[in-house]
């Protein structure tokens, strides 16, 4: 479904990046549009970082073209990268200067007042009372958050950030999703995310690109994407076991579990069991006496979803 | 125009690194042991007083400019050395003391192949290499600024760091120099000029100046090496993306540079090479130059040319070249 031209806030076409022999990143392209949070989604050595390292002008693709807001950052880079906010990898701000330091630094680089905006950010991220503190001072969610504050100085159209919850606990990735999906919804900005968690990206975005060993897919969105991935594979524990298996095999296949049962109350089975007919299945091991100790729906990891998705086995 | 916000920002890193403050202890450490040294070696060399020794070279030399024997060259000579004893009589100082000018003076022809060359390296080497290692440097191209205003905006800000630190030399050499011998003499005569023809000196470009005259040159000429030096240590920067390697490297060659004259004096090439052409208020005063051929015009040339080849290759490799660090 290919959005008109004028929603298109960033968008890279056939992007190819080698090193030596090795393809990194092969034919990448997708479409940001605007007011959109979009996850790049893939295992880490994906291509995920060579990929935003080309879209923020730090690589040179070899082959490809990225435009943002129509402009081409080969051609155009500054007027490209003043609609950009950022943060490649790691939030690595100068640990040295305060944190109002680094901001004032990167609102220098941005010019039109942008550190007229510092306050306002600092307030958004929370770090209002400790941006005369250094930065060596900072936890790393701080850091994480300063960093977002600072891609924020240029208000700008697109915000791309680089594995955002790596590193931070629990409380901090949710700090940051709110903060991203406020940024999409009340200011309308695009915010590209990349990730290695799908349960990240399931909560966070609206669309989803999945990209494995340097390939991306055709963009879906996020819920499209797991109703096409949801698969019928079933972990049962219960006892008696081979009652249980008895069962299970009247709605579908029975397999084997992974052996590991050390700390379990009972065995596993893994059942190939269609999601409509669970209801049945349970009412139909409880009419038996088995006892149903853990009955759960494993989430289909990356490498699945991907083979899955392209149904194919050679990629 | 961005441009003066991005030097205002790489001063502020210069600034809040330890480095610069590191730089001034040193100077300030080492021209206080040079004074110190010199003025505790100063006492010893005099037998009589100087007023009289003094008095007496006038009178001898009054004779022999009077003397119709004299040969011109050495009337000229003597002239120079005439009124040169005639200033410090005048104003009551010893014509072979140190002062406090001087020693300031004689600071930029020590200071210039090794030390401030030094200091420039320590500000070039990390100018580019730090913010590889920090990572900082994701951030810093990935804002609206072309890879050459940022890189520009680091060069402009290491000229000013260099300048800076040639102007505070110099001001910490006169103002401890001063403690020691005296802060008046900026008017003495001082001769310059000397230059090398076939065995002898060839005394028809002698001429006396003021020292201080003398001394903005001096340090005019030190200041261009180091600014010279920190164009290279620019490139060895940002090739190398290493603070340790570039350091490294740059000293290594500034060794050399002290060695290869030493060892080689007869290989005539070397004067193409910038560290040889380092000590250039050397070469001006006219201290024999140690390589045949090479004068203060020639050594200007050679280091302006290092520096420009220099410039050229940093930015045409930190435009280009990918940063995945």
């Amino acid at each position: 479904m290919p959005a008109p031209a004028a929603d298109v806030v960033l968008s890279a076409q056939n992007l190819t990046k080698r090193f030596g022999e090795r393809v990194a990143v092969a034919d990448v392209s997708f479409d940001v549009r605007a007011g959109e949070v979009f996850g790049f989604l893939g295992p880490n050595g994906a291509g995920k970082t060579t990929t935003i390292r080309m879209l923020v002008g730090l690589a040179r693709p070899d082959r490809g073209t990225i435009r943002i807001r129509g402009l081409d950052l080969a051609t155009h880079f500054e007027q490209a990268l003043s609609h950009v906010g950022c943060i490649v990898e790691s939030p690595d701000l100068y640990r040295y200067l305060t944190g109002r330091e680094n901001l004032l630094h990167f609102a220098r680089m941005l010019g039109d007042g942008a550190a007229g905006r510092i306050e306002e950010l600092a307030a958004l991220v929370a770090l209002a009372e400790r941006l005369d503190d250094k930065v060596s001072t900072y936890s790393l969610g701080m850091r994480q958050r300063l960093g977002i504050a600072q891609a924020l100085l240029g208000n700008p159209d697109v915000l791309i950030l680089d594995e955002p919850a790596n590193g931070l606990d629990p409380a901090g990735i949710r700090e940051i999703r709110h903060l991203v999906r406020s940024l999409a919804r009340e200011r309308g900005m695009s915010v590209f995310v990349s990730s290695h968690l799908l349960s990240e990206i399931e909560l966070m975005c609206d669309r989803v690109a999945i990209v494995h060993r340097g390939r991306t897919l055709a963009a879906a969105p996020v819920a499209e994407l797991l109703a096409r991935v949801s698969s019928d594979r079933l972990l049962v524990r219960a006892l008696p076991a081979a009652a249980a298996a008895e069962v299970i095999a009247r709605f579908g296949a029975v397999e084997p579990g992974d052996g590991d049962d050390r700390e379990e109350p009972a065995p596993e089975v893994v059942a190939r069991v269609p999601p409509e007919r669970v209801p049945d299945l349970l009412r139909a091991l409880v009419a038996a006496g088995v006892d149903v100790h853990t009955i759960e729906r494993p989430e289909a990891s990356l490498e699945e979803i991907f083979l899955e998705i392209t149904g194919s086995q050679t990629v | 125009m961005k441009f003066p916000g991005l030097v205002e920002n790489e001063m502020l890193k210069i600034a809040k690194q330890r480095r610069f403050r590191v730089v001034v202890l040193i100077l300030v450490a080492l021209i206080g042991l040079i004074v110190y040294g010199s003025f505790r070696a100063r006492d010893r060399f005099h037998v009589k007083d100087w007023h009289v020794e003094a008095q007496e070279r006038t009178a001898w030399l009054q004779g022999r400019i009077r003397d119709s024997r004299t040969p011109p060259t050495a009337l000229r000579w003597f002239r120079f050395e005439l009124a040169r004893l005639q200033y410090h009589l005048d104003r009551n100082l010893d014509p072979d003391a140190i002062s406090g000018p001087l020693f300031a003076r004689a600071f930029a022809n020590h200071a210039s192949y090794l030390l401030l060359p030094l200091l420039a390296i320590v500000f070039a080497s990390d100018i580019v290499s730090a913010e590889f290692a920090q990572g900082t440097i994701k951030l810093l191209l990935t804002r609206p600024v072309g890879r050459a205003w940022v890189l520009g905006s680091k060069l402009a800000a290491l000229l000013l760091a260099i300048t800076l630190t040639v102007l505070l030399g110099g001001l910490v050499a006169y103002l401890f120099g001063g403690l020691a011998f005296g802060y008046r003499g900026w008017e003495a005569p001082v001769l310059t000029g000397f230059r090398a023809s076939g065995q002898g000196v060839d005394p028809s470009a002698i001429r006396s100046v003021a020292l201080w005259k003398d001394a903005v040159l001096a340090y005019g000429l030190a200041w261009f090496a180091a600014l010279c030096v920190g164009a290279i240590a620019l490139l060895t920067s940002v090739i190398l993306r290493s603070t340790a390697a570039a350091m490294g490297t740059m000293v290594a060659a500034l060794i050399a540079g002290s060695i290869v004259p030493r060892l080689a004096p007869s290989w005539e090439a070397q004067k193409f090479l910038f560290v040889t052409a380092l000590p250039l208020p050397d070469y001006y005063s006219g201290s024999p130059p140690p390589i045949p051929g090479l004068t203060v015009g020639l050594a200007v040339a050679v280091l302006a040319a290092w520096a420009a080849a220099a410039l050229l290759a940093a930015f045409w490799v930190f435009t280009r070249r990918d940063v995945l660090a």
